[in-house]
């Protein structure tokens, strides 16, 4: 191999191809922006309604209030004043056109939310109560949250005055004194989230990585009558075809390292705070953190990928004229290595040695491995072989595509599976 | 006489329509061309002129013959072929997103200049084809007739022995043509054997020490111009041509 000409084709490719805008954006800034922005909204998003709905003063009406329960009305005015009473004695209250008059002003939008004592029941301080809200209104909801609340506290404190009248500690009226305890770590907990997020985005990432490389360095060449320019070339074919695929493949690798990284920092500094704001984790949060272990298995499965679908996207595109023949020819790869990792985006499914030996999926349940920092280092054999494997086959594949003159000079009027056809045919059916 | 640079025996060429079944592109094709000297293929569109040209220089395998570019053969040796020549035509376009330079720089060390002499000879060339304001800019960005010296430089940035131009000035205005077939004399005048593909009769007569006809893959005839006058008691090229073409005798 004359590595001489095959470094210097690969750097002309490399240069020209982050000269040109839409590699730029598929391949870099699309995988290291796409998560921070994406984080960003939601975070902006989240905080955004949640501060619409503390900012909402809820005019709530109370009817029936029972003298014991007077309580209820300083938690509501408690909450930081939002809440505009309204108190409705309890002969009108019990009226059945009351109840009318307040749905129909609930539907209007003159009331956010009504709490309605209608009967007492024994023992005293009991009662029946009706909480009226409209559910397609924000207001009414946010006030419907808030007289809930209250609701639940006057209960709680109701229940405690009950208990210590009759000498009872709370445990021993409670019956079940539930303490949830989560074992996770908070980094545990951010290596399960990231072990379901990266693999996917990952793999979606290279193939994008890869799409407009393979495209543009086979059916773009064409196109722009560049391809007899560097088929004169002083160097055999195959090392121009590997200068390009190996083109294609870093741009791959470079698209989903990218993104990883991308989206640790981006789950670090955006989705743990907004996680930990949420109640999420055990109190200490997520802790989004990739073992050093995981480092090289991800540049591992990220090399693997990048080879793989590079040579499988230049077997197809090979076969194009024109940039738009070589999007249609090669856009159906995408598909193909996504429709795996969707399916299989199982937690629960165990990375066993059969499926290993599955490429694409093996690199995604590789990953998903090392992202919980923990390397199965026979299934990493038999993932690497596999692949390894793979890319000889499509290379191997490759290499017999271009020998046929006609391909090479884009006179092949035809796709992958015509050409294989063609290969099959008995001889004597092609001139 | 300068030796025999290129030739040419047997050359044919086999291709495979859906539509017309197989067609002889080129058949058995001979010439020769040396040092110092232009070669013409003068030829009516689909003659087989490109053809021939791709064949020597590597883009197609010839389906019968033999083509030798300095004794290397076009089908055993392609590499050191393609290392001793420089192919030009309208259909060699150059990379867009690289700048003059760049692309000179790349074509010297593919093609095996040697390294320590590539950024002497790069600028070399950008001083002799008037680039020197454009090296730094990106192709796309060059008006036709600086891509087109940068194409010219681009053949020759090697200092191949053999030249190929294919139809060079389909396309230019006269301007750009006259100063491309200037590039080309003298080019020939640093000992470069040059084959030179046209269809334009008075671009032949200008340029060619001598002319092959070819028509329908075959070639008809092949000498200097007189001696292509003496055989066909002809005076100008396009009768000339007419008759090894069509058979029909103009008035002599």
């Amino acid at each position: 191999m004359d590595w001489t000409a095959i470094r210097l084709l690969y750097l002309s490719e490399l240069r020209a191809a982050l000269r040109e805008r839409a590699v730029l954006i598929n391949g870099i800034l699309i995988p290291l922006l796409m998560y921070p922005l994406m984080m960003w909204v939601m975070f902006s998003g989240i905080l955004f309604v949640t501060a619409r709905f503390e900012s909402f003063a809820s005019r709530v009406e109370i009817a029936g209030l029972p003298a014991e329960h007077r309580g209820l009305l300083e938690r509501l005015e408690e909450d930081d004043g939002q809440v505009e009473i309204t108190e409705v004695e309890a002969p009108r209250a019990r009226a059945a056109a009351y109840r009318e008059e307040v749905e129909n002003r609930l539907l209007g939008g003159e009331l956010d939310a009504a709490l309605i004592f209608e009967t007492t029941v024994d023992p005293p301080g009991n009662a029946e109560v009706s909480l009226l809200s409209n559910g397609s209104s924000d207001q009414s909801q946010a006030a419907r949250g808030r007289l809930e609340r209250a609701l639940s506290a006057e209960r709680s404190a109701w229940l405690d005055r009950i208990a210590e009248q009759h000498g009872l500690e709370g445990a021993e009226w409670q019956v079940f004194d539930v303490r949830s305890n989560n074992l996770a770590t908070g980094r545990q907990m951010g290596q399960f989230v990231m072990g379901m997020m990266i693999p996917l985005f990952f793999v979606i990432m290279i193939a994008n990585g890869c799409l407009y490389p393979a495209i543009d360095s086979t059916a773009g060449e064409r196109e722009r009558n560049t391809w007899e320019t560097t088929s004169t070339l002083a160097t055999r074919r195959i090392h121009i075809v590997t200068a390009k695929y190996l083109y294609v493949a870093t741009m791959g690798l470079v698209a989903g390292a990218l993104n990883a990284a991308a989206m640790v920092v981006s789950f670090r500094s955006f989705l743990g705070p907004l996680l930990a704001r949420m109640g999420g984790g055990d109190g200490s949060g997520f802790a989004f953190e990739l073992p050093l272990t995981s480092l090289p298995v991800l540049l591992l499965t990220a090399v693997l990928l990048g080879a793989l679908v590079a040579a499988a996207m230049m077997i197809l595109a090979a076969f194009a004229r024109t940039f738009k023949e070589g999007q249609s020819m090669v856009t159906p790869v995408i598909l193909l290595v996504i429709f795996p990792v969707v399916v299989l985006n199982d937690p629960s499914m165990s990375f066993t040695p059969a499926l290993a030996g599955i490429p694409v999926v093996n690199v995604v349940l590789l990953l998903r491995q090392a992202i919980a920092g923990n390397v199965l280092w026979l299934q990493l054999g038999i993932t690497v072989l596999a692949n390894a494997a793979a890319i000889a086959a499509c290379l191997w594949l490759a290499s017999r595509i271009l020998r046929v003159e006609e391909i090479a000079t884009g006179s092949f009027e035809g796709n992958l599976f015509q050409f294989l056809r063609q290969q099959w045919r008995p001889a004597g059916g092609k001139a | 006489m300068s030796t025999v640079q290129v030739e040419a025996q047997g050359l044919s060429k086999n291709f495979f329509d859906q539509s017309r079944g197989e067609v002889k592109a080129v058949q058995e094709v001979n010439f020769e061309c040396r040092g110092s000297e232009i070669f013409g293929l003068l030829g009516a569109n689909g003659a087989g002129k490109t053809t021939t040209l791709r064949m020597i220089s590597t883009v197609l395998q010839p389906t019968a013959g033999t083509a030798r570019v300095l004794g290397h053969d076009v089908v055993s040796d392609p590499v050191e072929v393609r290392r001793n020549l420089g192919f030009y035509s309208a259909s060699t376009a150059l990379y867009p997103r690289l700048t003059a330079r760049e692309t000179l720089t790349l074509f010297a060390r593919v093609n095996m200049y040697p390294a320590e002499r590539t950024r002497s000879r790069v600028e070399e060339m950008i001083e002799r084809f008037g680039l020197g304001d454009y090296a730094g800019a990106r192709i796309e960005k060059l008006s036709s007739g600086m891509k087109q010296k940068v194409s010219i430089a681009r053949t020759v940035v090697h200092d191949p022995p053999v030249l190929i131009f294919d139809e060079p000035t389909v396309g230019l205005d006269v301007l750009n043509a006259l100063d491309l077939q200037k590039a080309i004399q003298e080019l020939r005048e640093d000992g470069k054997a040059i084959l030179f593909s046209t269809h334009i009769m008075s671009e032949a007569e200008r340029l060619c020490d001598r002319i092959a006809i070819i028509d329908k893959g075959r070639i008809r005839a092949c000498d200097d111009l007189e001696g292509l006058r003496a055989a066909t008691s002809r005076h100008y090229l396009e009768d000339i041509f007419v008759h090894y073409v069509t058979g029909n005798d103009t008035p002599a």
